[in-house]
């Protein structure tokens, strides 16, 4: 397998596009129900909790980008490759294959679940999964550029979710967050982790990387995009914080949706309705970017077209959607994954960038030995 | 579709006519079975003779007698030889041709195959009349604002429009043919130094690669070179407006012209430019804007209302204050909402097809038997609700907004899915089918470029030019979607701010 990935010029994208990637794929199923995971760890300081949640992942950021500088034009398969050799790398990509195709089952899952909660008590899970899992399987097949192309769209297509928050603001008690910084240093990272699942899907840079048209600008728009996301939840997680009362948010289970309930149009009743429907094409650009990282890595390792990958895949997600029957046991995969990602998207990435830092340094000072012997 | 009609051309090497006249005659009879309709005319002079070979329904007669026969009969001491006939004919088009086919060609062309026995060659003399209408106002875009021409079937006069329109000399035309059997003329138009070469060549090799024996018109053309043949929406635009045809051209676009064919096609041409009318240029800019966005909201409302009714209703989710009036109105109606919907989207759809099929005077009943008599009674009869009847008149009426015709049918035909899955799913079925129309509309392409341009890859500077319109001094680049290589349109005004009262 090569290190290093040249795609066709016509595959390219411009960096401009990486503020929609990394935003659309870190907003997903895990924003609806932050403000109340936070809470529960950190209480009415939970905003600023996330607010730091949000540095940290642009900490993280500046670390894959800086490992991926190192290449000409690598993603992390190919990385992985360079790094461990060919068994131990591809053993370790394929790891983390798992884990994307993981996200992809939970992502889907939980999106059923709201939408069975919300909407449609009876609706069998398997009828929604199949639809969501052909609708990716139908993008991805497209390629990268329509990839991109849902995310971009889905930025801007809710958008206007955003100003909708600020209705719940009119029946806000903005006493609810003083005292302002009540928490400690334990409960903050604990706090903080459990941030991960709604802020995870940033570590997707490390695969698209190689399709970036102006490499030297990723940094930039990618910081941008995850400002973005952070200035997006903060808010989130501070409206919530000031709308519900004390132990309310503690209560309920997806605080987001609960809020769109106040909103209400002349000509429709239950704003929720909309706002669940619409949350479909926000988890759309994380299903079709989860599909394609783990079936892309299906063809660098195995060797196989794409297309059998994705198929494959996405056979394997829908078989395991049979598993799940309860809300406990969905609970658990979404912990389980949540959990995992920290890992595989925090604490990973940075370890590797430095293996990689210090073996390329290594690498200089050799040759620099070399050359003054 | 492009990939199976791709296929190399056979040559058959072509051969000689025979010297003499007689042979000649058989062997132009054997290649042509036209009975009657092929007619000879020979002269005589001392021992030589002459013979006229066309087609009676493709010559202009009295132009073949005066310009043709009547200079050989008069002039007495003409010798007959090719070279000499001509130099006496006051003919333009005429050429030395002794290759049967070529001659074959010729005569099915409408020309004239004048022969003199025993000689080398022949000559081929153009007097063919075409049957064509007159110019006339454009009917399927109608237009209040600018400019009525049409383009007819005649693809010389077409060309003649155009020319007056554009008098650039780098303005290109070249020449095409489609189809193995029918030969029809189709002329590559653009403009040399703006329009992109790949554009140019990508137009180019698609047509020349065509292997079909017949093409009905550009419109078919259109189906035929675009890449994705599934798609319920058109990746090139049919017009028949020469002046949005200039304005295409001179934003860098490439244009074919089909001989018999009253469309001009043209591209790229992304998603947008289907709800761009030749009006909004000519109106002033704040009001083509304010046009342009009521038919693009037109166009949503349209796919939209329908499956929304159905979705609310089925799922009740209204409002106490509108769930009285709706529940009245819907009170006699035995039928579930989608059901309601499916039918009476039918019942419209049956009415434009019979109104269109119908001569004008009886099309205008048919409006009002429909509209009126029909709707009421469907009403009364308890077979749909007050309220639907309306949704449904907007958005038939909102897809009749679209200026190209061949996209607001795609947005009719479009609802009905729509209006199924709303039923069966309610607002998640409505998102179901936004989401895989976004897939769709970026997976598709036109020449190549993104059909979602210039939103998706978004391209600020071309947002003026189809998705806004903005005053005329604010475009003075070119549209980038389409690769123009001379990039300026006219040199920017350096903005000079005058303070108050200098």
């Amino acid at each position: 397998m090569k290190v290093n990935l040249h795609p066709k010029e016509s595959l390219l994208f411009n960096a401009f596009q990486l503020i929609f990637i990394i935003h659309s794929v870190q907003v997903g199923v895990g924003v609806v129900g932050l403000p109340k995971i936070v809470f529960l760890e950190t209480k009415h300081d939970a905003w600023i909790v996330v607010f730091f949640a949000g540095v940290l992942t642009s900490v993280i950021l500046w670390f894959m980008i800086v490992m991926l500088r190192q290449y000409d034009s690598a993603d992390f398969y190919g990385i992985h490759v360079d790094v461990f050799g060919k068994w131990l790398g591809n053993f370790l990509s394929f790891g983390y294959i798992i884990y994307l195709i993981a996200c992809f089952f939970v992502i889907f899952m939980n999106y059923t679940e709201i939408v069975q909660v919300w909407i449609f008590p009876k609706l069998p899970t398997w009828q929604l999964a199949f639809i969501l899992i052909l609708l990716a399987v139908y993008a991805v097949h497209g390629g990268i550029r329509v990839i991109v192309g849902v995310s971009f769209l889905s930025v801007i297509g809710t958008l206007w979710i955003i100003l909708v928050l600020f209705v719940p603001l009119r029946y806000a008690d903005f006493t609810h967050i003083y005292p302002i910084m009540n928490v400690d240093i334990k409960h903050m990272l604990k706090g903080i982790q459990r941030t991960s699942l709604s802020i995870m899907g940033f570590e997707l840079i490390m695969f698209v990387y190689p399709f970036v048209k102006e490499k030297h600008r990723a940094l930039l728009y990618v910081q941008i995009g995850n400002l973005f996301t952070t200035f997006t939840y903060t808010l989130v997680t501070f409206i919530s914080i000031v709308f519900f009362a004390e132990d309310g948010l503690s209560k309920v289970i997806w605080p987001v949706i609960s809020m769109l309930k106040i909103v209400r149009l002349p000509n429709l009743e239950r704003f929720e309705f909309i706002a669940v429907s619409f949350w479909m094409l926000v988890i759309l650009p994380n299903l079709c970017l989860y599909l394609w990282a783990s079936s892309k890595g299906f063809s660098r390792i195995i060797k196989r077209t794409q297309k059998m990958g994705i198929w494959i895949i996405a056979i394997v997600a829908f078989g395991a959607s049979f598993f799940v029957k309860a809300r406990y046991q969905m609970n658990m995969v979404t912990d389980l994954v949540a959990k995992a990602g920290f890992y595989a998207a925090f604490c990973y990435p940075v370890v590797l960038s430095i293996i990689v830092y210090l073996k390329k340094w290594l690498a200089r000072r050799k040759k620099s030995h070399v050359k003054s012997a | 579709m492009i990939k199976w009609l791709l296929g190399k051309k056979s040559t058959e090497p072509s051969k000689a006519h025979s010297f003499i006249i007689d042979e000649l005659k058989e062997q132009i009879k054997s290649e042509l079975k036209v009975g009657s309709e092929l007619t000879y005319r020979t002269l005589k002079k001392d021992k030589q003779k002459l013979v006229f070979c066309f087609m009676d329904s493709l010559v202009y007669k009295p132009g073949l007698d005066e310009f043709i026969i009547a200079p050989i009969q008069k002039n007495a001491k003409l010798e007959w030889t090719c070279e000499a006939i001509a130099q006496i004919l006051p003919i333009s088009d005429l050429s030395a041709v002794n290759q049967l086919d070529e001659v074959v060609t010729g005569i099915i062309e409408g020309k004239v195959y004048i022969y003199v026995e025993g000689q080398p060659y022949g000559l081929q003399a153009d007097v063919s009349k075409t049957v064509e209408r007159g110019i006339e106002k454009a009917e399927t875009e109608s237009l209040v604002y600018g400019p009525k021409i049409a383009f007819t079937e005649s693809l010389i006069g077409n060309i003649n429009i155009l020319r007056h329109n554009i008098k650039d000399p780098n303005l290109c035309m070249e020449d095409l043919t489609v189809g193995t059997r029918s030969k029809s003329k189709v002329k590559l138009i653009y403009i040399k130094d703006i329009a992109a070469e790949e554009h140019v060549n990508g137009f180019r090799e698609k047509i020349n690669q065509l292997e079909i024996d017949h093409v009905a018109g550009a419109t078919v053309l259109g189906q035929l070179i675009e890449n994705n043949s599934w798609s319920v929406f058109p990746q090139l635009v049919t017009t028949e407006l020469p002046d949005r045809v200039t304005i295409a051209l001179m934003r860098g676009k490439v244009v074919v012209l089909m001989d018999r064919s009253p469309d001009a096609l043209y591209g790229p041409t992304p998603f947008f430019t289907f709800f761009e009318s030749t009006e909004d240029v000519y109106m002033r800019w704040n009001m083509g804007l304010g046009l342009r966005f009521l038919r693009l909201l037109a166009a949503f409302l349209s796919v939209l209302l329908t499956p929304a009714y159905v979705a609310v209703l089925t799922y009740e989710v209204i409002p106490s204050a509108l769930l009285v009036s709706l529940g009245q109105s819907r009170a006699n109606v035995p039928f579930p909402p989608v059901f309601e919907a499916l039918l009476l989207e039918f019942f419209i759809e049956l009415l434009r097809e019979a109104g269109a099929r119908l001569p004008t005077k009886v099309g205008q009943t048919m409006g009002i038997v429909g509209g009126i008599v029909i709707g009421q009674a469907a009403v009364d009869a308890g077979f749909t609700s007050n309220i639907l009847i309306i949704i449904i008149a907007l958005s038939a009426l909102g897809s009749f907004t679209t200026p190209s015709y061949l996209m607001g049918t795609a947005i009719r035909m479009v609802r009905f899915p729509i209006i199924i899955l709303a039923g069966i799913l309610g607002g998640i079925g409505i998102m179901i089918a936004f989401c895989f129309f976004i897939i769709h509309l970026l997976k598709l392409d036109t020449m190549g470029g993104s059909y979602l341009s210039p939103v998706y890859p978004l391209r600020w500077k071309d947002l003026g030019y189809s998705f806004f319109r903005v005053p005329t001094q604010y475009l003075s680049k070119r549209p980038i979607t389409n690769h123009p290589i001379d990039v300026q349109r006219f040199s920017a005004p350096k903005a000079k701010k005058k303070d108050v009262d200098e």
